[in-house]
């Protein structure tokens, strides 16, 4: 059987023979959230999680990123490249639906005449090791976007969470020269196979929030005057925790630091959001999204029309942290009821 | 406070009267369109709801989960506050203490016409301080929140746990005075609904006496871990009805005064300033911490804004729209103890 | 530009001398430095002025920013209150002052980081004495590293 299990206590001999080699990333409890963060001590590992407050794409994409230092030496200037990007990753315990959003973060990346080097250098060099999400949320609705609780897509190596074992499935050729490696691992009893599959069909159960996605793309390319966009940013206050949350924003802006003092600088990005009136502010001081309902309306828009026009794919693992982090509960599942509303309303008059 | 009751007949009392004078301002045209909160969809959340129409009054609700201050819908005013034809509409806002004080305080500072709104006041009795009742839930998932008695019942899937309300209560909601919305002598038809006239407001702002005492290098430490955590998504400033600024200081480039990245500096930076530029106008409402997605506790300082404005220029913000702002204001006998003299 | 660099040269130039940015408003404070100046009345040489039409022209981001930049130390120094130029501009500056600095020391940053003085411009010896206060305030301090990024 190709199916490999550990016992959830050997976490420890795991990280100690992965560390050496790579940068071992696990979600742990900083400030009472979760967060994935480089580890070195197996006692900071949080196994016990729902998901992560901000998603695992901090780990490849950071919300602060070097791109490259100079330095003045006389009147050269001398630029440094990143030396880090070889270093391989690894990343721990992500959930499936995160675990999608690298895909998607790739295909932005990757996508037309430049290729984000950094990114992409990063991801190559990452392997990462997807967990099963035993309890999805209310708030979760990965089955409507094409994923699943269980979904071993993006991942490297995979493992479902059976009480004190991990159940370790190899899927991509670097997971499975990985598992290949940890000879220590015992083989997996059908009893346990059976196990997962059995906990996956009961996560996919417990979903209760769906969508029918493809009429609501349909929808928003018909509807981008409709007013509804003005009933949906009512409330919104622009505060922009939906995207800096997200597991599939990629926007960032990109900054010059200056150390004058000490003749060098460095130019970075960092995120940026299409919820901020900066984002699209040009120049001359024109602001083609100059209100809450530009805003908003483009969040959604991107998410769920343009991401399928331009790759083909709905632009959302429905992790459902932009809902649960609203602070004014303007939240996805009301806006796509809203939209949806719209064709309701239509059929109706058709009818009629 | 004193209290009478359990806490779930006191909001529906609060709830009941509530409706009633947005009912009755509706029907007599008194104002064109109410804002107030309504009924969450998850649990330890609620969600402003704009209404114009008398139908929808059953619609609106107090608990104590109404943590945004609606006065931030008012500058700039919503669209739905405007009518094209007609200009600014007739505004009620459902007001506890803080947004009335809100809505006063920027009339102050002549954002706000007290003309063209009615504060429906009621006599809040605080809220839940949501973070703290999350971290303490940890990695499990909230169905369920109700009050019962005095405590706050919080469900799971298999857990159901108690939280007493006085504690868990948000820690500026602990130490408010002003409930209800004050009552300006000067307009009187400003206010509907309960509102109390406040005069010599005693704090003594023992809350904050123990951070106070602490050394530089521990405040300092304590400050920075808080904010540690902050991703710089500037939930805090787009909740606080006191950031109306067209351009904030941060957002500023030419030049860039502060840097943009998430480095301890530049968090640091951000949070002073703001804390600076809040001085005398913070009207204790706890949006920005209750807002804040990482669960940063902003409360101190603002506590601290507070008994700086109270002890050197008894001012309490939000009272009295006549009253200039301290910091818009001087007097030639203001302390400077703080300035360097001769031995 | 590395750590132990930096060391070995300052135990070489005997001892550490702080760096004091001085804004000092262009009617009086200026004045008194500069009649300090011309009648030979030593202070120390730790201060870079910046001169500012008024004490009032004080942003607190003036104050933030040089923090923020490494400097050592904030002096900041305007007519006595009453005697402005423009009649109350250090009035308005000297709330925005106090409430910084006292704001400043809730955040943890050490009170003398940055001190706040009235010198007329006929005050050149006061001028230079609590110039001098200022800096030993700073230099008890020592370097001013709480804004150092990382780099």
């Amino acid at each position: 059987m190709d199916e490999k299990i550990f016992a959830k206590k050997d976490i420890g001999k795991l990280l100690e023979e992965l560390v050496p080699e790579y940068k071992f990333y696990a979600p742990t409890k900083i400030k009472g959230n979760i967060a994935f963060k480089e580890i070195t001590d197996v006692k900071e590992i949080e196994l016990d999680y729902l998901n992560s407050k901000v998603p695992p794409k901090d780990v490849l994409f950071p919300q602060k990123e070097i791109i490259f230092e100079y330095k003045y030496e006389g009147k050269d200037v001398i630029i440094e490249e990143r030396k880090d990007l070889e270093d391989k990753i690894l990343i721990f315990g992500v959930r499936p639906c995160d675990a999608y959003s690298f895909k998607l973060l790739e295909d932005f990346f990757a996508s037309g005449d430049f290729q984000d080097d950094i990114f992409l250098k990063k991801r190559e060099n990452a392997t990462i090791i997807g967990l099963g999400c035993n309890t999805p949320r209310q708030s979760c609705f990965c089955t409507s976007v094409g994923g699943h609780p269980f979904q071993k897509e993006s991942t490297d190596v995979y493992l479902s969470d059976l009480g004190d074992i991990f159940l370790v499935e190899a899927i991509s050729d670097k997971g499975k020269s990985l598992v290949k490696k940890l000879t220590w691992l015992s083989d997996a009893k059908k009893a346990d196979v059976d196990k997962a599959k059995d906990l996956a069909k009961q996560a996919e159960e417990s979903i209760t929030t769906k969508f029918n996605f493809d009429l609501v793309t349909k929808v928003l390319d018909e509807n981008f005057e409709h007013p509804v966009w003005q009933e949906i940013s009512e409330s919104c206050i622009g505060c922009s925790s939906c995207t800096f949350l997200c597991p599939t924003c990629t926007c960032f802006d990109v900054i010059d630091e200056n150390d004058e003092y000490n003749n060098r600088g460095r130019r970075i990005r960092i995120w940026d959001t299409c919820q901020s009136c900066l984002y699209t502010l040009e120049t001359s001081g024109h602001n083609p999204r100059p209100a809450k309902i530009q805003r908003c309306r483009n969040r959604i828009m991107h998410k769920f029309s343009y991401y399928p026009s331009n790759y083909d794919c709905l632009g959302c693992v429905g992790c459902g942290r932009c809902i649960t982090a609203c602070p004014v509960n303007n939240e996805l599942r009301l806006i796509i009821d809203k939209i949806l509303e719209i064709e309701e309303k239509s059929g109706e008059k058709v009818s009629a | 406070m004193v209290k009478s009751m359990g806490l779930e007949t006191e909001n529906k009392e609060i709830e009941n009267n509530l409706r009633e004078i947005a009912r009755g301002l509706l029907k007599e045209k008194k104002v064109d369109v109410i804002i107030g909160y309504m009924e969450g969809t998850l649990p330890l959340l609620s969600q402003p709801i704009i209404i114009d129409s008398e139908e929808d009054v059953e619609k609106l609700i107090w608990n104590n989960l109404c943590y945004v201050n609606l006065a931030k819908y008012l500058v700039p005013r919503v669209p739905k506050f405007v009518n094209p034809e007609k200009g600014n509409l007739t505004v009620g806002v459902i007001s506890k203490g803080c947004v009335g004080r809100g809505l006063i305080h920027l009339a102050s500072e002549n954002k706000i016409n007290l003309d063209e709104i009615k504060i429906i006041g009621i006599p809040c009795n605080g809220v839940v301080n949501r973070q703290r009742i999350e971290m303490e839930i940890g990695e499990k998932e909230i169905l369920e929140v109700s009050v019962f008695g005095d405590n706050i019942i919080v469900k799971g899937k298999d857990f159901e746990r108690e939280f007493p309300y006085d504690e868990y209560m948000n820690d500026l909601c602990k130490t408010c005075k002003i409930r209800k919305p004050p009552l300006v002598s000067k307009s009187l038809d400003l206010c509907v609904g309960e509102c109390e006239e406040y005069s010599n407001i005693v704090d003594d702002f023992s809350d904050i006496s123990e951070f106070e005492a602490l050394t530089p290098e521990e405040k300092w430490n304590q400050i920075t871990e808080e904010l540690s955590v902050c991703t710089r998504c500037y939930a805090c400033r787009e909740a606080c009805p006191m950031c109306y600024c067209n351009l904030c200081f941060v957002d500023q480039n030419k030049p860039v005064w502060f840097g943009k990245t998430t480095d301890l500096p530049d968090v640091f930076v951000y949070h002073l300033i703001r804390a600076m530029h809040m001085a005398g106008r913070c009207v204790a409402c706890g949006a920005c911490s209750l807002v804040c997605p990482m669960g940063i506790d902003l409360n101190k300082i603002n506590r601290k804004l507070e008994k700086i404005v109270k002890e050197r220029f008894d001012f309490t913000s939000g009272l009295d729209p006549d009253v200039l702002p301290p910091m818009v204001d001087f007097k030639l006998e203001d302390a400077q103890e703080f300035a360097l003299e001769e031995d | 530009m590395t750590e132990p660099s930096v060391e070995t040269k300052q135990s070489k130039n005997k001892e550490w001398e702080p760096k004091i940015i001085a804004f000092l408003c262009n009617w009086c404070s200026y004045a008194g430095a500069d009649l300090a100046g011309v009648s030979r009345i030593q202070d120390p040489p730790n201060i870079r002025i910046v001169r500012v039409p008024c004490s009032g022209r004080i942003n607190a981001y003036f104050i933030i920013k040089s923090l923020t930049d490494g400097w050592d130390g904030v002096l900041v120094s305007g007519c006595h209150p009453g005697d402005c130029h423009y009649i109350s501009g250090n009035l308005v500056a000297r709330r925005r002052f106090a409430i910084l600095k006292e704001l400043l020391e809730f955040f943890g940053i050490e009170p003398g980081r940055v001190n706040f003085m009235w010198a007329s411009a006929a005050e050149g010896m006061r001028f230079a004495v609590l110039v001098r206060k200022a800096t030993e305030i700073v230099k008890k301090l020592g370097q001013n590293k709480k804004f150092e990024k990382k780099w």
